[in-house]
């Protein structure tokens, strides 16, 4: 059954058709084009879907757009205009962290969440927030120095 | 007589008095005994209808009404091997002493039922008897379907003789002795099959008695979640206390406070039954989830409250091994709180952190949600370690949640490390899982 839905994305309300238990993910893909954010696993196990649901990073290939009514959902294409997403994105580009780039939408996502909540994160709180994100290029010493380098606003 | 005869004569009848005595102790009290009251035979019960469906199929077809009480009585998760038509049989129950096969109640006539007459239907269902007189093993609860009316009984027959008819035959079980000699099953039943219909008590309120005909003669909740005595029947005195079944704790559905129902609210246990969800109470997983996918989630609502109203009434059991409370919320930051297993929590960060999160409040869902479930707050943590290896999904009207399978991704000392992880961070007590633990726990379900 579809049903007329409204999210609240990127600040902007976007109406658009689809069954309730369609995954956040193929809304944003499928039906507002909005490709930035990544299909991986499906199963939230590689975090290439990450995005931000009332500022948490989540796994929208495994959330119901039913579910996120109301709730403020960010995605890779707005998170710049974040203080800590800007941040994060100038340090990854400094760093030079991206290879194949895949992942590298729900890395940022990730790393946003986690400085927007923890600003001085040591190695573990990038541990904690960062392990359920892949890379298979393998950039992960890459985003831990970029992610500090975002905290102190300095090579480190 | 003579005194040797008088002596002989005493001792069998002590022995015959001692065994009453044993059989009487064992068997223990009925699964409706703990409401005393009056009870009536259902002709003469006048203040409602316990039996049969709800009002809005009251003029439904038999074979409409046989599929309500089939769903009722849930035939059709036992009946079905995982991935093959449905009702065809071949599923495993792993027993300590060998496994069984459920059956085919297709109404295939050559691995069916296809040649049962009413009265062979209603002698395998609510006496145990096979069409050939093989007795069933309580596998199949005919001690809870003995209950039913023969109306619904014949209903359900009606229903699954609606059905397409498949040949499937269910592999030999594999019971060692004795276990494999069917006919002593007859002693098993002369002494734990009630072999009685339901009867009205009218000293309770029309709501309750279709509660207790629902939960006792249908759903079987008691099949689960009674502890079983020495015969392997249901012991009563600590009805719906909880129980180990097929690997999987079903937990205490008692009225007690602490470790029980006592303090849900109606509509927790409603939302519980008919979604599988209630917030703070975690969601249904395992043979909970089926049952709710397959069973609860199609009654009626009327039918739902009053199995609410007669769980009320189950006197408290409590669970000892279970603490008086669930842990409260776990700190927002991964390095506050309980530090168990380094390994543990290695894993829980990439695996489960993303949508679990740290603190256990679902970021993602509250049917995701840990805090507050018995699963996490069980410090043997079966039913953390048993979702972990084959994952859970659940249906609602918002749209269906899923958890994948880890099974086949981690080993078992992958899993014990997470669940003992889990259990410490969120629940009163950290488990002690070993890989051997959790390779037992993969037995048991293993298909």
């Amino acid at each position: 059954m579809h049903m007329a839905t409204v999210l609240t994305i990127n600040g902007e309300a976007k109406s658009f058709d689809a069954p309730p238990d369609m995954p956040l993910l193929w809304v944003l893909r499928d039906v507002l084009g909005m490709t930035g954010t990544k299909f991986g696993c499906g199963i939230a196990q590689c975090g290439a879907c990450t995005v931000h649901v009332d500022g948490k990073a989540v796994r929208s290939c495994v959330l119901p757009v039913g579910a996120v009514a109301n709730r403020a959902i960010t995605t890779i294409e707005h998170v710049g205009s974040t203080p800590a997403g800007a941040k994060v994105q100038k340090a990854w580009l400094e760093a030079e962290v991206i290879q194949c780039g895949y992942c590298q939408s729900g890395q940022i996502m990730a790393a946003a969440a986690l400085l927007a909540t923890t600003p001085n994160p040591d190695d573990s709180d990038i541990d904690a927030a960062m392990a359920g994100n892949i890379c298979r290029c393998g950039t992960y010493v890459r985003i831990r120095e970029a992610i500090k380098h975002a905290a102190n606003g300095k090579q480190s | 007589m003579s005194g040797k005869m008088r002596i002989l004569t005493s001792v069998v009848v002590i022995g015959v008095v001692a065994a009453g005595l044993g059989v009487f102790i064992v068997r223990g009290p009925g699964p409706l005994d703990f409401a005393g009251g009056t009870k009536v035979a259902l002709a003469d019960y006048r203040a409602g209808k316990p039996t049969g469906v709800p009002a809005k199929l009251e003029k439904a077809s038999l074979v409409e009404r046989g599929e309500y009480l089939a769903k009722a009585a849930d035939c059709m998760v036992c009946h079905t091997k995982p991935g093959e038509k449905e009702y065809s049989g071949g599923l495993s129950f792993k027993l300590p002493f060998g496994t069984l096969y459920s059956t085919n109640i297709t109404p295939d006539r050559d691995t069916g039922i296809g040649n049962y007459s009413d009265q062979e239907f209603l002698n395998a269902v609510q006496h145990g008897k096979r069409r050939d007189g093989a007795r069933l093993y309580p596998a199949m609860p005919y001690t809870s379907y003995t209950f039913m009316t023969d109306e619904d009984v014949l209903a359900v027959k009606a229903y699954l003789f609606s059905l397409p008819a498949i040949r499937a035959k269910a592999p030999d079980n594999t019971l060692s002795f004795p276990f494999n000699q069917r006919w002593a099953m007859i002693f098993w039943s002369a002494v734990f099959n009630p072999d009685t219909r339901f009867t009205p008590n009218t000293s309770k309120s029309p709501e309750w008695n279709r509660g207790a005909y629902l939960a006792e003669a249908l759903a079987h909740c008691g099949e689960c979640h009674t502890p079983r005595n020495l015969g392997f029947a249901l012991d009563n005195r600590k009805k719906f206390g909880g129980a180990l079944t097929a690997g999987w704790r079903a937990f205490n559905i008692s009225s007690d406070k602490a470790t029980g129902l006592g303090n849900w609210s109606d509509a927790d246990l409603i939302s519980y039954l008919s979604l599988g969800h209630a917030p703070g109470h975690g969601s249904a997983s395992g043979p909970m989830g089926e049952a709710v996918d397959h069973s609860f989630s199609q009654f009626a609502p009327e039918d739902i409250s009053s199995i609410v109203a007669y769980l009320r009434s189950v006197p408290p059991v409590p669970s000892p091994d279970l603490p008086a409370t669930t842990a409260p919320v776990a700190p927002a930051s991964h390095k506050d709180g309980v530090t168990a297993d380094a390994r543990g929590k290695m894993l829980f960060a990439g695996a489960c952190a993303s949508c679990h999160g740290w603190s256990g409040e679902s970021p993602v869902s509250p049917m995701a949600t840990l805090t507050g479930t018995w699963a996490v707050n069980d410090p043997a943590a079966t039913n953390v370690a048993q979702i972990v290896i084959s994952g859970t999904k659940r249906h609602t009207p918002d749209g269906a949640l899923s958890m994948p399978a880890f099974g086949n991704a981690y080993t078992n000392d992958e899993i014990a490390a997470v669940a003992n992880y889990v259990t410490a961070r969120f629940g009163t007590k950290g488990s002690k899982l070993t890989a051997k633990d959790v390779a037992e726990l993969r037995e048991q379900t293993a298909e």
